[in-house]
């Protein structure tokens, strides 16, 4: 699995230029037939054709003129952000669809026709004003005046020449001597609005003393910490005084020489500072390197710059396992060979790439570079904060919804708890520095995931990858889910694609060099990210509309029939339910049964009712007596009832454990209440399962979803039966112990203690 | 009859407060038992004032530790007036290991409504508010259902509060184990070298070393073995290295003379009357839930996701006071990644805890 949740330079989450979901959305709805991005295209340069101005020609542009018109056009969809001619209209804030509005506009505007794989190679508009000028020159006589620059330029589509290009500003670094070795008091960490980086923050801030200064984009301090505080509440972390005392915000941006800081500024920040964690990056598959390598991979060489300046200081840069995505490749241990640039698909990997071999030359400079791999980087084990655009989020999400996985060999995906807390003690730890790490984790294995979502009684068929991506693809189309698209652009991007594939088919990253680390200093060991760890995550994605659970309008998991016969006020009675759960996490999380069926009582009409919703909870509020006594609640029943004449009741009862013999007795009886809607009780009695019912309808007559292959549908009932039978016999018992425990508080010496000597 | 007075004074507080005045407060409390109170000052103003109670064995310690961002700082800083309560489960007293027999009646009949009557006619007119740790917090629901503290500007309850609940090895083993051991053994040190070797404690510090990550016995017995119940006090990583040395300065040994009460609260899963026919004791309600009608203030529930002493039980507290007394104010915290009592202890308590009870107290300032 392909790193895909780093965090968005300085920008919180969801980082607008990766919302692809709602760009999709927009796109379709301007669009107005749905047909897409390419028919919006058409649409815009047919009416730019017929609104166009009389065009003018390359040679009546010089290209500083061009990029400054281009850069005015592209502040319209901004929003007053500030757009100069060396804005990546993305990093600006830019989406998918105000590139395509805006690539209209200047054609329609300007006569400058550009492609929307242009602006997405690199969204800067010299380069946009550029390209064109170099493809629409009529000759180079007529070419404008453009003064050469001072190091070769490769072409804006060159994705390789700027790979090498960047590299080369390794060389530019000076010699230096290692730095103290000692533990950090003042931190600079960037990327702390971003998932990662704001779950390290805290880690940094837990972990030792120090104090850690955050570059965050923004206007001013005030600014840059309220965008830092709203970050790190919508991962769920906590921003109080206590943690805000610990931490400064300087605003700056990492994507800009010397971050943006002024002479004096940067000067003071590298004597001040003695550690730098690097982990700004922009995280998006579609954009090119171009339009990525100033946040992934100038900003990591402009931290190296800072830690060589004034006091040397160790930096710590968070990569990624994206640097092997190399189909086929062998390996992926920590000394592994990094995959081949020009063999990886994406812009974001050859950005991962470049930035990890520049920091590798940094290194022989004399600078002590840590590299800190992740792969996909899961959600919080325990507050099931996530990154909501991320893939391994998509495509878990996928799965729940589409109930079939694509064939895979592993996911190297770990937890961002642990990622956060050993690349906070390396931070620490000034003997671990200097070396390179791989927070992979436990990998992921298939048939693990596929063991796992069983015993979830989840039944998923695995498909293989490019059958499972067509149907997947399908499914989205016929039953859109916007909080999905971004997932949908993904899978229906060529490049993409490959990536995914590439990480399905790759090998278990291992992490020998961090299993010692972790081991030596008490650290959690990496453990496998399976259901247990993915639970809480997984409820917040369907919290947030991503990932969906099981709930009653699906087809039951599991069923029975239970009939109880009594009276309701000297009235004949009986209850014939029909309860049933979704899923066993319903079970485990809330102990609640749904139930249909019908009760007959000519007390209420002489025709049945009809169960319109209903609830049984086991041992509701954990068995907790109503009153003081030893009667303890062992089921309560919630039932809407619906008569023939359109009347609505609803029933009340309650099985009771009490500390007396007849507990069989006890398990069957229910005492009832009933009411009208919206009125209190008016009716009282009592309905019993009988006994010789008991094992027919409730063991022998359990059904269960006939899609389940017959040994799953075996091993639900089990559990179904394993669980109720310990949950009912635990509630029994408990008066019976109280009543137990009061004999022994008559022991001689319950209350006195003596004298110790 | 009055309680005799302490053999021995109380510990001096361990702390290092620099810039702060810390006063001691003579407490004698009406059945005779003096306890420790201290005040927590920088400047005499009218700050909003706030009673730490420490849970059972630990002691007024637990709120100022030196090596950690504290508490009591932390409330400082914020502008309140920290007052430290050591009631007669501390250990800082010498009640735990002298004999003495009491249960939680006495603390929330005695110790909690005196104590805040104490500070009240210190403070006079301004807020008071209660922070408290595990059964320091489930001694003051009783006195709160009882009516006996009325007025508070509003209780943070750490751990547990009105609905105690533990794992069923741990009911047993604190139960039935306890039972069998009480003939012997009066109390459980957590010491093992003022326990020494060959005592009769070994084989419990034995039991508590199986399956146990840390050499250190006093972390053994609290962290793998929660004073041999099974259960667990803290998440061992979330101590600061100095903090966990010291654990054995922290907490003290149990008496067992509590046990009968905390096994009949523990099967209710409620805070009950263990004196129930000793006419001393009928300002104290038979249980607590039934009364939660009379807490007359807003309650913030806290609780580690890992508590493994009382798992849930706070949770639990809060859906059955919503689901049986709507009208009261009360909200649930969960603090991702902690223990027992680590929410107060540990080394990152500032950042994850204090921001949640802070917040909570200003609210009501």
């Amino acid at each position: 699995m392909t790193d895909s949740t780093v965090d968005e330079a300085g920008s919180g989450p969801p980082a607008r230029g990766t919302d692809r979901g709602r760009e999709a959305e927009l796109i379709e709805r301007r669009g107005g037939d749905g047909s897409g991005a390419a028919d919006l295209l058409a649409r815009f340069r047919e009416r730019s054709a017929r609104d166009a101005p009389p065009v003018t020609g390359a040679g009546s542009w010089d290209l500083e003129r061009l990029a400054a018109a281009i850069a005015e056009r592209a502040g319209r969809f901004l929003r007053g952000a500030r757009v100069d001619a060396d804005t990546d209209l993305f990093d600006a804030g830019a989406t998918s669809v105000d590139a395509v509005e805006l690539i209209a506009v200047l054609a329609r505007e300007l006569g400058v026709r550009i492609s929307l794989d242009d602006v997405f190679l690199d969204g800067r508009p010299r380069r946009l004003a550029q390209l064109w000028l170099t493809r629409e020159a009529p000759a180079p006589t007529a070419a404008p005046p453009v003064p050469p620059p001072a190091t070769p330029v490769p072409a804006p589509d060159d994705e390789l020449g700027w790979v090498k290009a960047d590299l080369a500003r390794a060389d530019d670094l000076p010699w230096v001597e290692p730095p103290e070795t000692a533990e950090p008091r003042r931190i600079l960490l960037t990327g702390a609005t971003g998932f990662l980086g704001g779950h390290l923050l805290l880690d940094l801030l837990r972990r030792g003393d120090a104090h850690v200064v955050c570059l965050v984009r923004a206007a001013d301090e005030r600014e840059g910490e309220r965008r830092l505080a709203e970050a790190l509440a919508g991962y769920h972390l906590p921003w109080s005084a206590e943690v805000a005392r610990r931490v400064t915000v300087l605003p700056g941006d990492v994507r800009r020489p010397r971050l943006g800081l002024d002479e004096d500024r940067w000067q003071a920040l590298a004597g001040e500072v003695d550690a730098i964690v690097s982990v700004a990056a922009a995280v998006d598959f579609l954009r090119g390197y171009p339009s990525l390598r100033q946040t992934n991979v100038l900003g990591p060489l402009t931290l190296a710059e800072l830690a060589t300046t004034g006091p040397v200081k160790p930096l710590h840069h968070i990569s990624s396992i994206a640097v092997f995505n190399e189909t086929g490749i062998a390996a992926m241990d920590e000394d592994s060979p990094l995959g081949r640039v020009d063999r990886l698909f994406t812009g974001y990997d050859k950005t991962k790439w470049a930035s990890e071999v520049a920091l590798r030359r940094a290194r022989e400079h004399g600078l002590t570079v840590t590299l800190m791999r992740p792969g996909g980087i899961g959600g919080h084990t325990r507050t099931g904060a996530h990154n909501p655009k991320d893939l391994g989020s998509g495509l878990l999400s996928a799965f729940s919804r589409f109930r079939a996985v694509p064939a895979f060999r592993y996911i190297n995906v770990s937890p961002v708890d642990w990622v956060s807390q050993v690349a906070a003690a390396i931070v620490y730890e000034p003997s671990a520095w200097g070396a390179t790490y791989n927070l992979t984790g436990e990998p992921n294995a298939f048939q693990d995931v596929l063991r796992d979502m069983r015993l979830g009684g989840m039944n998923v068929p695995v498909l293989g990858w490019e059958e499972w991506r067509s149907a997947f693809l399908a499914f989205m189309e016929a039953d859109p889910v916007p909080e999905l698209e971004f997932l949908v652009q993904i899978l229906r991007s060529p490049t993409a694609v490959k990536l995914c594939e590439a990480a399905l088919l790759s090998p278990a990253a291992s992490g020998r060099r961090t299993e010692a680390f972790v081991a030596r200093h008490g650290l959690p060991a990496p453990v496998r990210y399976g259901a247990r760890a993915q639970l809480k995550t997984y409820e917040r994605l369907a919290e947030g509309g991503l990932a969906r659970l099981p709930d009653k309008d699906d087809p039951p998991f599991l069923w029975f029939h239970e009939t109880m016969r009594g009276v309701l006020e000297d009235t004949p009675c009986e209850l014939s339910l029909r309860p049933s759960i979704a899923s066993m996490y319903q079970l485990a999380r809330e102990r609640r049964l749904d139930v249909t069926g019908e009760v007959r009582c000519a007390l209420l009409h002489p025709e049945p009712l009809t169960v319109e919703a209903g609830d049984i909870w086991v041992r509701p509020l954990d068995g907790i007596p109503h009153r003081h006594g030893l009667d303890h609640p062992l089921l309560r029943y919630r039932l809407r009832l619906r008569d023939a004449a359109g009347r609505r009741w609803w029933l009340e009862g309650l099985k009771t454990a009490r500390a007396r013999r007849d507990l069989w007795r006890q398990s069957r009886t229910l005492a009832i209440q009933v009411g009208r809607e919206g009125e209190p009780a008016h009716l009282a009695g009592e309905v019993v399962v009988p006994p010789d019912s008991y094992v027919r309808d409730q063991i022998d007559g359990i059904g269960v979803n006939p899609a389940l292959p017959a040994p799953e549908q075996r091993l639900a009932k089990l559990m179904w039966l394993g669980w109720f039978f310990a949950q009912m016999g635990w509630g029994l018992l408990e008066p019976s112990l109280r009543a137990g425990a009061e004999l022994l508080d008559l022991r001689r010496d319950a209350t006195r203690t003596k004298e110790i000597r | 009859m009055p309680r005799p007075m302490p053999r021995t004074p109380p510990r001096p507080l361990h702390a290092r407060l620099d810039d702060a005045t810390v006063e001691q407060v003579p407490l004698r409390v009406s059945d005779g038992t003096e306890l420790a109170l201290h005040r927590v000052y920088r400047v005499d103003d009218d700050r909003p004032a706030v009673l730490l109670l420490h849970g059972h064995t630990a002691s007024a310690d637990m709120f100022v530790l030196p090596e950690t961002r504290n508490l009591v700082e932390a409330l400082l800083d914020a502008g309140y007036e920290p007052w430290l309560l050591d009631w007669r489960g501390s250990c800082r007293l010498p009640y735990n290991e002298d004999g003495t027999t009491y249960t939680f009646d006495d603390v929330a009949l005695y110790d909690i409504p005196e104590a805040v009557s104490l500070v009240r006619a210190r403070i006079g007119t301004r807020r008071l508010f209660v922070v408290a740790h595990c059964l320091g917090a489930l001694s003051l629901s009783m006195s709160m259902a009882a009516g006996l503290v009325p007025g508070l500007a509003g209780v943070v309850a750490q751990g547990v509060f009105m609905t105690p609940k533990v794992t069923v090895p741990t009911r047993f083993r604190m139960h039935l184990s306890f039972e069998l051991l009480r003939k012997r053994v009066h109390h459980l040190p957590v010491d093992f070298r003022k326990a020494g070797f060959r005592s009769k404690y070994t084989p419990l510090f034995a039991l508590a070393s199986l399956g146990a990550d840390c050499p250190d016995p006093t972390c053994q017995m609290l962290h793998n073995s929660a004073w041999s119940t099974g259960a667990s006090l803290f998440v061992h990583d979330n101590l600061h290295p100095r903090t966990h040395d010291r654990l054995a300065d922290l907490f003290g040994t149990v008496p067992l003379c509590v046990l009968p009460h905390l096994r009949r609260v523990e099967l209710a899963h409620t805070v009950v009357r263990w004196n129930l026919s000793d006419h001393r004791y009928r300002a104290l309600p038979e249980n607590a839930l039934d009364n939660a009608d009379r807490i007359d203030c807003p309650v913030l529930l806290l609780s580690g996701s890992e508590n493994r002493l009382w798992p849930d039980a706070n949770r639990l507290c809060h859906d059955v006071l919503k689901a049986r007394h709507p009208r009261l104010d009360v909200r649930y915290v969960e603090v991702p990644g902690y223990g027992h009592v680590d929410p107060f202890i540990g080394r990152g308590a500032a950042l994850d805890v204090f921001g949640h009870i802070i917040d909570f107290l200003d609210g009501r300032r």
